[in-house]
């Protein structure tokens, strides 16, 4: 065995342990004061928060601690304080009409602000985070509807959803008419350059424009109306003004009569409260932009 | 290295490399669809290369009985080299994932490079490959040196280094095919898994064998470090994979445990993954670097006492700190936080211990990149353990978990402490060992040090601030009550962050591409010292018969 | 004690028994508990198993590393519960082998998604996620929708994870590759026998929009729509261990 020669280290004056490992070596520095009093003091923490709260284990059960804390009660009732909290305006949307409540200021600043988020976390992957929608799911923003622009109507939507799994969802289907052999291309080329026409474009043969107004009549009118406006009964959209769900290109609308759609919308009955669907409503009627027809 | 080999070692890793040959042939077969065959395709070239090296100098001289007068540092040689390249590999990796969260579209349209399969590549590259190598590599050094003694034969440490590059190999490149077990920081699939326990237990015997030959009584805290390291990773590993294979042929496993119990078993290992292997291994390598390089000695051996059983019994209670507010039962969460709280006093102990130990050599400090390297190594350290019992206080964990503060956190530890020693260690040994009269240019190391620095700064700033932003937009109420941004909100908010992060990460790549240069001309370069003082003292005296300790 | 240690560190078994004892006691008092505790998982008599095409969308929810994006996880936080739902409960995850709870949320908590969107928007968005929401860092998962599933093994994944617990039948093992063909198909002659094996709260849809095959975006989309909804427990009043 090595012989232990202890040196005294002449910069902090304390001798080494005697011990060299290839020429390190050790101090033998006695532990400062100051380590052995914050070791007590998070101990002595730890102990005191273990008598307070459920913290050890003892085989089938675990010590509960003083308090009697459990964080799912707590947030609980956390949740029901806010709710309270909120309820100065929110029994207030709950109670009143619609009507009065878009007439009251205070109230709609309350919209508004909690319509955001609200919107934002649940129906903005769909309709866009400014509601103007996107390929397949409706632009909010305008004065067209599939199922009616009031916001007891719009609340109506998204409590039962379009197509969706709840019970009473409104249904809507605009069949396929080429798929299911209804047309042949050429009448649905020609039907195409109708529907476009109303909105506008003006890049199709008057004589196509025309034979496809005679299909429209005969095909389409039932659900479309017979202006094209739409009908909120039955879900059909209105074909005249410039939004368009699905696109207006002439092969998008070919694809859409060809094929057929079925929009789905989910319901929101389950996810969202009754206070939470009204505000969302009076939020999105409250988005229309007036000059969008 | 294969010179090295008596003709006994050359035949059994011939036997051996044949033997895995025949497991990745099988492999290959049996799991021709699925990702199970690649990887027996891999573990079969892997194997022949292994072969074609060993046969490249299957006659060459044995060696004499002098190579027992020399330390035995072939296998730390491959460790650094290889730990260099997978530093290189694996921070390109981070700061590509990085750059995916500014534009996602650098995943040029493929599988196999979007962020989630191209994520766990950068944590398990960077953590094991460069991690893992560097451990490898300098216990073997540090080990020898501490113990005066050779390490036990030739063949087992090259099996360690070369057996632990294949695990790494066949997780990163499971990765990108979408093989993994999803456990964050233990991804590998169960073949990869049992095949890590092979290897870690000739690691662990090869480490016994040493100090049973050392010639000084004492066993020096490096080797603690080492030993917990070593012990404490097996344990956690076995328990945390346990798993069901679908099939022998097939890559998918399901764990043993489900739901809350595999959470608590999960994070059980992912928090002692972080505490034995980023910080336990490290400290060992610290414990020798560090006052070697000083030429101080350690401050105080009291305090490391302190600290090392401290860190080895605390840590292993804080891993339900990542659960906080879970479905976890509560009891446990406040374990979790009061160890954790417990657990700062020996971490910084730790650190404290090292930047005394430099009292006296604050000039060498200031004039030598590779022992500010160090330094900062140890401040850092400090910093995010700090950090990280703050962070396990309940209400803290409120706001940042789930957050970039965490993210920020980890690379408070992973950047600043972790890849810092590892960097400040290898400039001090690559001259050493390659016996040079120094690194190749001083004033690289010096780049490095500052484009690692300000890395470091600009992510973990970077972090902090967007973590803090997200925690408190995500809870943030508005007038009327009702929450007051929609996650799309938090994620616009990010990108700024995000930006400066992977800038950040850019200066800390370059720099460890700089190191890798720099690490690279040293070794080329010629000698110029051979035979001088480096790192060891005068004479090693190694006694060709190994002295048994006593009790041993 | 300085005086102990002095003789300790002389011996390396010494250190080795000493690190295996002092390091076990943590694990040992944390996790042993959860498995004797009854309170640690909730009862939930309703609590429902994966269907083979779920467990196959949960794999390659797993391959595609998702979970390092999104949590399942709703803590018992104010802000949590009002953001994405009732908190989630032990017994939600009692059939996750392994638990994907998460650690990191760049994109939005999933554990109570399913149902949430339609399975166009499901599809639309992970064929590209920028084209619904602008704003997305999500990567795009294009090949989904073109992969054939493979479900040729389905069987031998419920059987590991019968091994493991989850209380598979005899039937669901040997028909999971009809079952995850029939519940994407609705016409199909196999569609009838899933809802039969699974229960009727089974959604058989199809869920990628093509009936006719079966493809990987299938069943990750069917995976999504389940999330939240194996089990009601979590909606009841508060759901506590205690009480
Ligand atoms: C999964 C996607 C999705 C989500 C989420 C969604 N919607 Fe919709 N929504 C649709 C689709 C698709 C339609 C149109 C259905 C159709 O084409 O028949 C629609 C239609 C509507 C309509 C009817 C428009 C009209 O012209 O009558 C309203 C109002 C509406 N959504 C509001 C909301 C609100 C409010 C939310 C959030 C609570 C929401 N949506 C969430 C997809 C979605
Ligand atoms: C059974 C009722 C019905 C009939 C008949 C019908 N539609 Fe529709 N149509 C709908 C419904 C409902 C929608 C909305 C689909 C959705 O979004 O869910 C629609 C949508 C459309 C759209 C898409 C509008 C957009 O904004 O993208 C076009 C174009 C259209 N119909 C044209 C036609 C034409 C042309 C015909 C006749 C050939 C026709 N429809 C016949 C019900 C009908
Ligand atoms: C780079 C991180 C990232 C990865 C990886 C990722 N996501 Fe996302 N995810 C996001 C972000 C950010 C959002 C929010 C923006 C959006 O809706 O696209 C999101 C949103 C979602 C949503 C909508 C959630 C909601 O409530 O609005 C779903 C569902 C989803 N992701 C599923 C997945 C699936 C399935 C995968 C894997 C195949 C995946 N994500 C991988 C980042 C990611
Ligand atoms: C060039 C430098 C680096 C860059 C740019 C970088 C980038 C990243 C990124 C972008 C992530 C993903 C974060 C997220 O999901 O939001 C990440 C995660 C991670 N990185 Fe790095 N990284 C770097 C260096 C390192 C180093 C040196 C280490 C370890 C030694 C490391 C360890 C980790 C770990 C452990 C995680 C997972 C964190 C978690 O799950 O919370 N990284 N890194
Ligand atoms: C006293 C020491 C430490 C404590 C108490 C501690 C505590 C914590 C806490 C509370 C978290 C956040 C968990 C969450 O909310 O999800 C965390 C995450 C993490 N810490 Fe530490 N930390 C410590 C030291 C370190 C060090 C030195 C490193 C070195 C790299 C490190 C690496 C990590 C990593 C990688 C994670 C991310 C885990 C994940 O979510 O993937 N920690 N730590
Ligand atoms: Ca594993
Ligand atoms: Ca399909
Ligand atoms: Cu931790």
């Amino acid at each position: 065995m090595a012989v232990e020669e202890k040196d005294r280290d002449p910069h902090t004056g304390y001798l080494t342990t005697g011990h060299e490992w290839n020429g390190i070596k050790e101090l033998n520095t006695p532990v400062p004061r100051v380590i052995y009093f914050f070791l007590s003091l998070a101990v002595l923490f730890g102990i005191g928060y273990w008598i307070l709260m459920p913290a050890w284990p003892t085989g089938r059960s675990y010590t509960k601690g003083l308090l009697g804390f459990d964080q799912r009660l707590f947030v609980t009732e956390d949740v029901k304080q806010a709710a309270l909290d909120r309820a100065t305006w929110t029994d207030r949307i709950e109670k009143e009409s619609f009507a009065d409540i878009q007439k009251d200021p205070q109230l709609m600043h309350d919209v508004r602000e909690t319509g955001k988020a609200l919107f934002g976390d649940n129906c903005a992957a769909c309709h866009g985070r400014h509601a103007t929608g996107g390929k397949g799911f409706p632009n909010l923003t305008t004065n067209s509807w599939l199922w009616g622009g009031s916001p007891e109507q719009i609340a109506e939507t998204i409590k039962v959803g379009i197509n969706s799994a709840h019970p009473e969802s409104h249904t809507s289907q605009m069949p396929a008419f080429g798929h299911d052999g209804i047309l042949q291309r050429n009448d649905i080329e020609k039907v195409v350059a109708y529907v476009r026409s109303l909105s506008g474009a003006g890049d199709a043969s008057a004589d196509d424009v025309k034979a496809g107004q005679k299909i429209f009549a005969d095909n389409c009118s039932s659900c479309h109306g017979d202006d094209a406006k739409g009908n909120s009964e039955t879900g059909a959209p209105n074909l005249t003004d410039r939004f368009w769900i699905y696109g207006g290109d002439p092969q998008t609308v070919y694809t859409t009569v060809w094929g057929g759609r079925q929009g789905h919308m989910p319901t929101w009955e389950a996810r969202l409260s009754s206070v939470q669907r009204k505000i969302l409503a009076l939020y999105v009627a409250d988005l229309r932009i007036p000059d969008h027809e | 290295m294969i010179g090295q080999l008596t003709k006994f070692e050359r035949q059994t890793a011939m036997l051996i490399l044949l033997a895995l040959s025949g497991v990745g042939l099988a492999m290959a077969i049996a799991g021709r669809d699925d990702p199970f065959g690649v990887h027996g395709v891999l573990v079969l070239l892997y194997a022949l290369a292994g072969i074609i090296f060993v046969i490249s100098g299957f006659f060459d001289p044995e060696p004499g009985d002098d190579r027992f007068d020399r330390y035995n540092d072939d296998p730390t040689k491959a460790g650094i080299v290889l730990a260099m390249i997978w530093a290189a590999f694996a921070l390109f990796v981070g700061d590509w994932v990085a750059w995916l969260l500014v534009n996602p579209n650098l995943t040029f349209d493929a599988a196999w490079s979007s962020f989630g399969r191209i994520r766990p590549v950068h944590t398990t590259g960077i953590i094991f490959g460069f991690g893992g190598n560097a451990l490898i590599a300098t216990s073997f050094y540090v080990m020898q040196r501490t113990s005066r003694a050779r390490l036990p034969d030739q063949l087992s440490p090259l099996f360690v280094i070369f057996g632990y590059n294949l695990f790494c190999l066949l997780a990163v490149t499971g990765y990108f095919m979408g093989v993994t077990q999803s456990r964050e920081y233990a991804e590998p699939e169960w073949y990869a898994d049992i095949w890590l326990v092979v290897v870690w237990v000739v690691y662990f015997l090869v480490y016994l064998r040493t100090l049973a030959r050392r010639k000084e009584p004492h066993i020096y805290v490096a080797n603690w470090y080492f030993l917990a390291f070593i012990l404490v990773v097996a344990m956690l590993h076995i328990v945390n994979n346990l798993a069901v294979p679908t099939s022998l042929a097939r890559v998918k496993s399901y764990s043993l445990f489900s739901g809350v119990q595999d959470a608590m078993t999960e994070w059980w290992y992912g928090h002692n993954a972080v505490a034995f292997f980023l910080t336990a291994g490290f400290l060992g390598m610290m414990y020798y670097f560090l006052p070697k390089r000083a030429g101080r000695p350690i401050y105080s051996y009291r305090m490391s006492i302190i600290s090392f059983w401290g860190i080895t019994f605390f840590y292993m209670w804080a891993g339900s700190h990542h659960l906080h507010y879970t479905a976890l039962p509560q009891w446990v969460q406040t374990l979790g936080m009061t160890f954790s709280l417990m657990l700062l006093i020996p971490s910084w102990v730790s650190a404290g211990n090292a930047l005394m130990t430099l009292n006296g050599a604050w000039d060498k400090v200031r004039d030598d990149a590779t022992l500010r390297f160090m330094m900062v190594a140890a401040v850092f350290y400090g910093l995010s353990t700090f950090e990280g019992s703050f962070m396990a206080i309940r209400p803290v964990n409120a706001l940042s978990h789930y957050t970039d503060w965490t993210v920020g956190h980890v690379h408070a530890g992973a950047l600043g402490w972790v890849a810092m020693i590892t960097f400040g260690s290898f400039y001090a040994l690559v001259p050493w060992i390659w016996k040079r009269d120094g690194m190749y240019s001083w004033k690289l190391v010096e780049v490095h040090f500052w484009l690692a620095l300000a890395g470091t700064v600009i992510y973990v700033f970077a972090m902090w601030n967007s973590g803090i932003v997200q925690g408190l937009m995500w809870r943030t109420y508005n007038d009327s009550g009702t929450l007051a941004y929609s996650f799309v909100d938090s994620l616009v908010a990010m990108r700024p962050y995000y930006i400066a992060r992977a800038v950040g990460g850019l200066s800390f790549l370059i720099g460890a591409l700089v190191g890798c240069y720099n690490i690279w001309m040293t070794i080329r370069t010629s000698s110029h010292a051979a035979g001088e003082f480096m790192g060891d003292l005068p004479d090693p005296v190694l006694a060709r018969t190994p002295a048994l300790q006593a009790g041993e | 004690m300085f005086g102990f240690h002095y003789r300790l560190e002389r011996k390396a078994i010494g250190l080795v028994v000493g690190i295996i004892l002092v390091a076990s006691i943590g694990g040992i008092v944390e996790i042993a508990p959860l498995f004797t505790i009854h309170q640690t998982v909730e009862d939930a008599p309703d609590m429902r198993v994966y269907t083979p095409l779920e467990i196959a969308g949960r794999n390659i929810y797993m391959r595609e590393g998702c979970y390092a994006c999104h949590s399942q996880m709703i803590r018992t936080l104010r802000d949590e519960v009002e953001r994405y739902g009732p908190y989630s409960l032990a017994v939600e995850s009692k059939y996750d082998h392994p638990m994907l709870w998460g650690s990191k949320r760049t994109g939005p908590d999933l554990a109570r998604v399913g149902g949430k969107y339609s399975d166009e928007w499901q599809v639309a968005h992970l064929v590209d996620p920028r084209s619904v929401v602008p704003e997305s860092i999500m990567p795009a998962y294009d090949w989904l929708s073109r992969n054939r599933l493979k479900t040729d093994n389905l069987g031998e994944d419920l059987k590991a994870l019968r091994t493991v617990g989850v209380p598979y039948s005899e039937d669901m093992i040997a028909n999971a590759s009809s079952d995850a063909h029939g519940q994407a198909a609705p016409d199909s002659k196999e569609a009838e026998s899933v809802v039969t094996r699974y229960g009727k709260e089974t959604s058989v849809r199809p869920f990628d929009g093509k009936p006719e095959e079966l493809t990987e975006m299938d069943a990750l989309v069917a995976y999504l729509q389940i999330l939240g909804r194996l089990t009601d427990a979590a909606k009841k009043p508060v759901a506590t261990a205690e009480r």
